[in-house]
């Protein structure tokens, strides 16, 4: 009766090749592209047909189509189509691993002459919107002014935080009513002597500025089609399509924007006629449609969802599906933080014996195995420039599961055996399984371990609370851009330590404030990479308050009738920009 | 679910009147084991039943000798056995000598132990509830039927009320509530208090159809002749519920609870199963099924749903099979 009624699993060892590409890779870090690289049009995908009509598959309906408001994967994804910045990440070669930062809307991607304290951009000739005006510095300027109103609330505050040289929320004072009162920013932080050029000014370097300009939050909105409020469901676009139809929560269509100029866009294409996109699609449910590769889901695929948990293993293994499917990172590390505030967690010896004890094998298996998850070494992922594969504090890499032989010494030698820890999980699946099994590796060790569960829907909330009562919980944490200042200052910084505020684990430590400023300094992209490497081992091997455990990847399939099908490293997914119809 | 209409009182109103001369006297329940015994289904069916407890009441000793325990995390201690996504390498979900069930896809518990220890958790789950329903069955309905009146009155309005209440509703609305009573911030929830809040609630909505047969059982027991004797010759309420009435309401209450041990087996491996009775690591049948649905199970591994599936339509349609027996061999008048 119970044979043969499934086979057994595969087994998978056979990652290490693909780790030293996957290093190999990171090695040449995102450079910034002058001129020449700016200009369009794009290079040609090889094989690409133009005409026809692609289905799209989405989870999650876009709430915000605002540029301003744009931060969530779905919305930032789909806003590859749609919008344009004055810089963006041109893909050098077609497999979507190598990119360089290039002008978009603007010639090259950005002068300074004073190491990063001033950025001049000259926009482009012939570019337009979507409704036929031509694009202009007034409209660059009333898309960084905007950014100061009220109403836009969810986008990244990097470009706004540096402008008014503040942290925290605190630059909206700059220009509390955004432009819609008469003010405007003073020429002295931003101006547009003629209607090209435009001229950041700022009081401390900021030689990533280019890298901040490409994200989709800083696109261009347009002054004359400025309904504040209402821009977030009727966009003026930039990008090579347009909206024709949105239905919030069920469907949108995408058009071609007949005013889009490939020649001044060097790293769009505009092969497919349209793109109806349905919402509400499951994982499960599109990876079934996608997998049954029938009828019009032939020329279907999904912008943002993965391949599910169950079907993951499955869909890789099947060599009939290799062209249609693709896989990469994504830019989270998933760590798990020790509460630096208990008085419980002072003793740095407890501390490393949780790091050394903490199996991280269950969180991989909860998402899908090695697929899904890469067992973490430190706390830069493999899509941040300085990442360093061989870095493994706890020995994660060569014992997954974990070394509760260590970690009892340790433990023993605090004389804190059998201490009650507090571990925090998220109530879902996936966190009821991978915390019941932590736990039992914690016990281990000499651990008492105490879950309590906390609602999915709240748990961020709970763990950035100042005085919240969990030991040990696990977050994720995703790189803005391909640079560790976007992962280290808001993590790691003991002097953001407040309410809500991304500093989980409540690190502060001198040492690492003080480099934090130092190296946020430098303005060689190189360098400043090597640097935050080494704050990244300071903080595992001197302050233990992280444990790093994976680096997420993601597995996305199509139908059979879609070419130029890529995972774009930058991204983080499917490159929308190049798909065409077979 | 099912077994109603058992109410009937059964003729005889007590050992004294077969005393006739040359007939052995038999009793009624006696007379109800002979009868039990000729009804093979019944026979067989009561082995499965008590073949299922004595393995909960084991499971402890069984694990012993068999050398595991259900809360092993058998995908970190021995991960040649499984894949990454912790599905198990060998075919039929990794069964093999050394584990006869095989193992748990994801944390790669051991089946066989997990479902001893499940059935364990959710027989004696099932058990307590059932006691809590008939003695509270017994209290108000008894109650209720005898004494008549306002009491009779104010009881059946609050069975009305409880049954008008969505059960399963109120079981998932209602168990986190419960549990949350009884927890502090800091300490995980432990294991008694999630099953004390599932008897609880099950007891809550459980007790009402077992009061109202009672009830009605009682109230016409209170008209018969022996009852008028006894409170002619001056004995209490007390004395004449306990030993007037209570022999006499046996048949329904056990055939009544056969019916109700195996509902509230199912209704707790429901509530596991969505999430709200009980959780890992702490092994129960319902929870299994909760795992053998996600996506991971029916892509990878089949076979793990057989173990908790098929011993609990054993169960059930046994247990089910052996309230009909007992039913029959109580009153064989009753029409089938």
């Amino acid at each position: 009766m119970l044979t043969g009624c499934s086979k057994g699993g595969s087994d998978a060892g056979d990652n290490k090749k693909q780790d030293e590409q996957n290093a190999q890779r990171q090695q040449a870090s995102i450079k910034f592209g002058d001129a020449a690289d700016s200009t369009g049009p794009a290079a040609a995908v090889p094989g690409a047909k133009n005409g026809g009509s692609m289905e799209v598959l989405e989870r999650d309906s876009y709430a915000h189509l605002d540029p301003g408001q744009v931060y969530v994967f779905t919305e930032m994804t789909v806003a590859q189509l749609l919008d344009r910045g004055l810089t963006g990440y041109k893909a050098t070669s077609n497999d979507g691993k190598q990119h360089e930062v290039v002008g978009d809307l603007a010639t090259d991607s950005g002068t300074t002459t004073d190491g990063g304290k001033t950025w001049k951009y000259t926009l482009k000739d012939g570019i337009k919107f979507a409704d036929g005006t031509p694009i202009t510095s007034k409209d660059v300027r009333q898309t960084v002014e905007r950014l100061f109103a009220p109403f836009i609330n969810q986008g990244p505050t990097y470009l706004q935080q540096w402008l008014a040289n503040t942290s925290g929320t605190g630059y909206r004072k700059l220009l509390p009513d955004g432009p819609y009162k008469g003010k405007h920013l003073p020429d002295s932080v931003l101006s547009t002597p003629d209607d090209k050029t435009i001229v950041f000014h700022f009081k401390t370097p900021h030689p990533d500025l280019p890298y901040t300009l490409a994200m989709a939050g800083y696109s261009i909105v347009s002054a004359k089609g400025d309904t504040k409020e209402k821009y977030d469901k009727h966009p003026v676009t930039t990008g090579p399509y347009k909206i024709q139809s949105f239905k919030s929560g069920k469907s949108m269509v995408l058009v071609k924007n007949p005013n889009w100029d490939a020649k001044t866009d060097t790293i769009r294409h505009q092969y497919v006629d349209r793109f109806n996109i349905t919402f509400n699609q499951q994982f499960e449910a599109s990876t079934k449609a996608l997998l049954a590769d029938s009828g019009a889901d032939q020329a279907g695929i999904s912008f943002s969802n993965s391949v599910d948990a169950g079907n993951l293993s499955q869909v890789l293994r099947d060599p009939k599906l290799k062209s249609r499917v693709v896989s990469g990172y994504q830019p989270y590390v998933g760590q798990m933080n020790i509460n630096m505030s208990k008085p419980e967690m002072k003793d740095i010896r407890v501390r490393q014996a949780i790091a050394y004890a903490l199996p991280v094998t269950p969180f991989v298996r909860a998402y899908g195995g090695t697929d899904a998850m890469q067992v973490a070494g430190g706390l830069i992922g493999p899509t941040v420039s300085g990442y360093d594969p061989s870095f493994d504090p706890y020995g994660k890499l060569k014992k997954p599961a974990g070394d509760p032989a260590k970690a009892h010494a340790l433990l023993k030698a605090a004389g804190k055996l059998n201490m009650k820890l507090t571990f925090g999980y998220i109530n879902t699946q996936e966190g009821q399984q991978y915390s019941t099994a932590m736990a039992a590796g914690l016990k281990k060790a000499g651990f008492d371990v105490q879950r309590q569960e906390i609602p999915s829907e709240t748990f961020y909330d709970q763990v950035s609370k100042l005085n919240n009562p969990y030991d040990i919980f696990h977050t994720s944490w995703g790189a803005d851009w391909p640079s560790a200042s976007t992962v280290m200052p808001p993590l790691y910084d003991g002097r953001q330590i407040a309410n809500g505020a991304s500093n989980y684990s409540q690190v502060n430590d001198p040492h690492v404030n003080s480099e934090i400023d130092r190296i946020n300094t430098i303005t060689d992209p190189v360098k400043s990479a090597a640097e935050w490497e080494k704050l990244d081992k300071y903080l595992l091997t001197k302050v233990v308050n992280e444990v790093p455990t994976a680096y997420y990847k993601s597995t996305q399939i199509a139908g059979s009738k879609v070419g130029g099908l890529v995972y774009d490293d930058v991204i983080g997914g499917v490159d929308p920009r190049r798909l065409y119809i077979k | 679910m099912g077994g109603g209409g058992t109410a009937v009182v059964s003729g005889e109103p007590g050992p004294k009147a077969t005393g006739e001369a040359a007939l052995t006297g038999r009793s009624p329940g006696q007379l109800m084991w002979t009868r039990f015994k000729r009804d093979r289904t019944g026979v067989i069916s009561a082995y499965v039943v008590g073949f299922f407890f004595l393995i909960g009441l084991l499971a402890p000793l069984i694990s012993k000798v068999y050398g595991k325990n259900p809360y092993t995390v058998y995908a970190d201690e021995r991960p040649d056995l499984f894949d990454s996504a912790g599905v198990p390498v060998h075919p039929n979900g990794g069964i093999s000598g050394q584990f006869w069930f095989g193992l748990e896809p994801g944390n790669g518990y051991d089946v066989f132990t997990k479902l001893i220890y499940g059935i364990r958790t959710s027989l004696m789950i099932s058990v307590a509830v059932t006691v809590a329903v008939v003695v509270t069955g017994i209290l108000l309905g008894v109650a209720a039927g005898y004494l008549g009146g306002k009491t009779d009155y104010f009881i059946g309005r609050v069975i009305d009320f409880l049954l008008a209440f969505p059960a399963q509703l109120f079981f998932i609305a209602s168990m986190p509530v419960v549990v949350s009573l009884f927890v502090s911030p800091r300490d995980e929830t432990p294991t008694y208090v999630r099953v004390l809040a599932l008897i609880i609630v099950q007891w809550f909505l459980g007790w009402m159809g077992l009061g109202r047969i009672l009830r009605g059982t009682a109230l016409a027991l209170r008209e018969r002749e022996f009852i008028e004797a006894a409170k002619v010759s001056g004995a209490s309420p007390w004395r004449i519920i306990r030993k007037e009435i209570l022999p006499n309401i046996v048949t329904p209450l056990l055939v009544q609870s056969t019916y109700l041990l195996p509902n509230f087996v199912t209704a707790e491996a429901g509530l596991s199963y969505l999430g709200v009775g009980i959780v890992e690591p702490t092994p129960d049948w319902g929870q299994m099924f909760s795992k053998a649905s996600t996506e991971l199970v029916m892509q990878n591994d089949i076979t793990y749903m057989f173990f908790p599936g098929i011993s609990m339509i054993v169960f059930v349609v046994a247990f089910n099979l052996l309230g009909d027996s007992v039913r029959d061999a109580f009153d064989p008048k009753t029409a089938r």
